[in-house]
């Protein structure tokens, strides 16, 4: 009798789990090794990239290939799920004065400037997931280097041991169909934006990704209770897919 | 602030790239303002990050050969445009013209802003501006 009560759950399961593949397996909706979305992937590049153009002239026929930077310049606000953003953080005032200098300085004491790592969130989405089970993997394209982030999904805090570091400690969930990712323990020495956007070590930082249609959404919030009025929810990015492989940069 | 960003865009790349080996001041490295031009032979291309790095033989004015060196945006940017290593090292051993700007050192270093290749094709990177 257990033996067919055994046989009936697990057919039931399984019919459930195959009910459910079907209704999630479209391409612009499909779903992962984890039952959320699928955000694995090649994403365009989304990090400033000048000069913006190249400029080709083969036998007096001139041509120009601009690069896309819609991931980075891109208007997104009007897409589904995204949360009512500001162009800019507010600084409390005893901040402001600062951040000015930073921004009126910026190509001497930006630290992006020497090809420093631009940290979390200036470095905007990822160029890859790699999405698993328990955790998901982020790479990224940088001048400062070719930074990843692992980044556990299953349901372990925060490392209580771990430095402060440029890319912080992560930890991500889902909340419906969007993968949240919780960032903190940062070091002091980045700026959030090329703005002159200083934070101190109590930065925390929220991203959020999901997917439309067959396109990545990247939002994030920046909390820094010790120098902004309210968190600074940055305006949402909309990226491509992209047939560009990572680059290896053999020598 | 963002439209700043971008009126300086080409100049922000090479204060960016300019840096990228030393890690100090980028004035310290470039004359921004003056620009050169050096036709020699290519003797290697490097393509790594964070930016491609160009060898070159020229004559120099006493008719010695001068060892240039010239680096270049990240190889991510060059296959953006779509660009990879093969198309600069199949004219290694060529004739190929650089301009760009020099340290400011007086070194044999410069940013490479334009290639003209042994075959008449000019690779020359602008910004977004003059792309329209």
């Amino acid at each position: 009798m257990r033996k067919v009560l055994f046989a009936l759950v697990g057919s039931a399961a399984l019919f459930s789990w195959i009910a459910q593949a079907q209704q999630t397996g479209s391409a612009s909706n499909k779903r992962g090794v984890t039952a959320h979305p699928d955000l694995s992937g090649v994403w365009t590049y989304a990090i400033d990239r000048a000069p913006s153009a190249l400029k080709k002239e083969v036998a007096g026929t001139v041509t120009i290939q601009a690069i896309d930077q819609s991931a980075r310049h891109g208007n997104a606000t009007s897409v589904h799920g995204v949360l009512p953003s500001t162009p800019k953080p507010s600084y409390k005032p005893a901040y402001q004065a600062k951040v000015k200098e930073l921004s009126d300085h910026e190509s001497k004491l930006d630290p992006v400037f020497y090809c420093g790592k631009p940290g979390i969130p200036r470095i905007g989405p990822p160029r890859k997931i790699v999405q698993l089970p328990t955790e998901t993997i982020f790479f990224y394209e940088d001048i400062s280097g070719d930074p990843y982030r692992i980044i556990p999904t299953d349901g372990r805090p925060h490392r209580v041991n771990a430095n402060p570091s440029h890319y912080g400690d992560s930890v991500g969930k889902w909340e419906g169909d969007v993968f949240v990712v919780d960032v903190r323990n940062f070091v002091e020495d980045t700026w959030f934006g090329e703005d002159g956007y200083m934070h101190s070590s109590e930065m925390r930082v929220i991203e959020r990704l999901w997917k439309n249609g067959e396109n990545l959404v990247w939002q994030a919030t920046v909390e820094d209770p010790v120098v902004l009025t309210a968190p600074w929810v940055m305006p949402p990015r909309l990226i491509k897919p992209s047939m560009e492989p990572l680059e290896e940069s053999p020598k | 602030m963002r439209g700043r960003i971008f009126g300086i865009v080409f100049t922000v790349m090479l204060l960016f790239a300019s840096v990228a080996l030393a890690h100090h001041s980028p004035s310290a490295i470039f004359e921004m303002s003056k620009h050169i031009s050096v036709t020699g032979t290519l003797t290697k291309i490097d393509w790594i990050n964070p930016h491609i790095v160009i060898a070159m033989e020229a004559k120099g004015e006493g008719g010695q050969i001068d060892h240039w060196t010239f680096e270049s945006n990240p190889p991510s940017w060059y296959r953006s445009v779509g660009l990879g290593r093969a198309d600069f090292a199949k004219a290694v051993g060529q004739t190929v013209t650089v301009e760009g700007v020099r340290a400011k050192d007086g070194s044999l270093y410069g940013y490479m802003q334009k290639i003209k290749m042994p075959d008449g094709t000019s690779l020359e990177l602008i910004n977004s501006g003059e792309a329209k």
